[in-house]
């Protein structure tokens, strides 16, 4: 078999991640007006580009504005991120055999820059393992890195000539959230009970210690609790497919 | 050139989440990337209860943010959060379209703010 051209996988990698420009611009023009308007930063537009450039997540992205504001302690920082990452690393696990023979800078990238989006498109790759295939894999991140950062540096330059009252336009990161549990409640009847467990136990939480200092303790109460549970819940948490549960834009 | 306070926090706060990102995720290359042997089974069972759970767990965050400042046992009864979340619910399971589902109902919520 003939390789392709460069050029051509460029294009295929390209109009592949199409879909994801329009979803990346535009959640990240929400997170970027949000860090704008709600964060006393100076500059927003380049911490906008950093930010969103060294971590590459919707939920983390939303996160930060709020956890600038509050100076939230870095462990919290720390544990959340662990809690909202681990998913990639299951990613991670299904790419390990693909990426056997990848040099190291292009297996770190791969793994640094993964997306739901990114991953789907992926798994749905057009060329057989091998120079290609990763050629592909590594352009399809490039392209969507570079959609996200672009969204929310454009939405910080936006949110900072906002000429109208933004007073409540912190719900974005609300609603956000409420719109991930929902996919991921409907594409997974599973993730019914570990839902409602956690939304137990963070509940007391808040009722117990307040808002500003649930999180820490609510992640250190669940994954035990997880792991206790788990001769009663594993047999129902059958392995899916990563991404295919997903389909939606988001990062 | 000096950094404001919120400017040190967040060159802090993006090492520690980039830092955090970054080894997480090559774990699973730096143990099992020689080695044939898979991963115990408990790391995928965590990853996959831990994805619906942290979220769940969001959203009682953002709840509670919100009843802190405005206690939901007084007037207005923490109407706007309530009916703002209950249509970014409804939309998303009509449309299924996340950006209209969170511009519609943050709208409603800075709406509603005005109102009550």
């Amino acid at each position: 078999m003939p390789t392709p051209e460069k050029p051509s996988i460029a294009r295929a990698a390209f109009v592949a991640s199409l879909p994801v420009l329009m979803g990346y611009l535009s959640m990240g023009f929400a997170a970027g007006v949000l860090l704008a308007v709600k964060t006393d930063l100076p500059a927003t537009p380049f911490w906008a580009t950093l930010t969103s450039g060294v971590c590459i997540s919707g939920a983390l992205q939303f996160l930060f504005v709020d956890w600038i504001q509050k100076l939230v302690p870095l462990a919290t920082v720390a544990l959340l991120t662990l809690a909202l990452n681990l998913r990639y690393a299951m990613y991670g696990l299904a790419l390990l055999g693909p990426l056997r023979r990848a040099p190291f800078w292009a297996k770190a990238y791969l793994v640094w820059g993964l997306t739901d989006e990114t991953y789907a498109l992926e798994t749905a790759a057009p060329y057989p393992p091998g120079p290609a295939h990763l050629r592909y894999c590594l352009l399809l991140t490039l392209f969507d890195h570079l959609y996200w950062i672009g969204g929310v540096t454009l939405g910080a330059l936006a949110g900072a000539a906002l000429p109208f009252d933004t007073r409540g336009i912190d719900f974005a990161m609300t609603a956000l959230f409420l719109v991930i549990l929902t996919d991921q409640l409907r594409s997974d009847p599973f993730a019914r009970i570990p839902a409602v467990i956690a939304l137990v136990v963070s509940g007391l939480a808040a009722l117990g210690l307040g808002a500003s200092r649930m999180l820490v303790p609510t992640i250190a109460v669940l994954i035990p609790l997880f792991l206790l549970l788990r001769p009663l819940l594993a047999p129902a948490a059958r392995p899916q497919a990563p991404g295919k549960s997903t389909p939606e834009v988001r990062p | 050139m000096t950094f404001t306070p919120s400017e040190n926090y967040v060159l802090v706060l993006t090492a520690t989440a980039g830092a955090v990102t970054i080894l997480l995720r090559s774990v699973p290359f730096l143990l099992f990337g020689h080695a044939r042997r898979p991963p115990p089974a408990f790391i995928p069972y965590l990853g996959r209860v831990l994805a619906p759970a942290s979220i769940a767990m969001l959203v009682v965050y953002c709840f509670a943010t919100y009843f802190a400042e405005r206690p939901p046992l007084a007037y207005p009864y923490a109407a706007p959060e309530l009916l703002a979340g209950t249509l970014a619910v409804l939309l998303q399971f009509w449309r299924r379209n996340p950006l209209l589902s969170i511009i519609a109902s943050t709208a409603l919520y800075m709406l509603l703010l005005h109102v009550f």
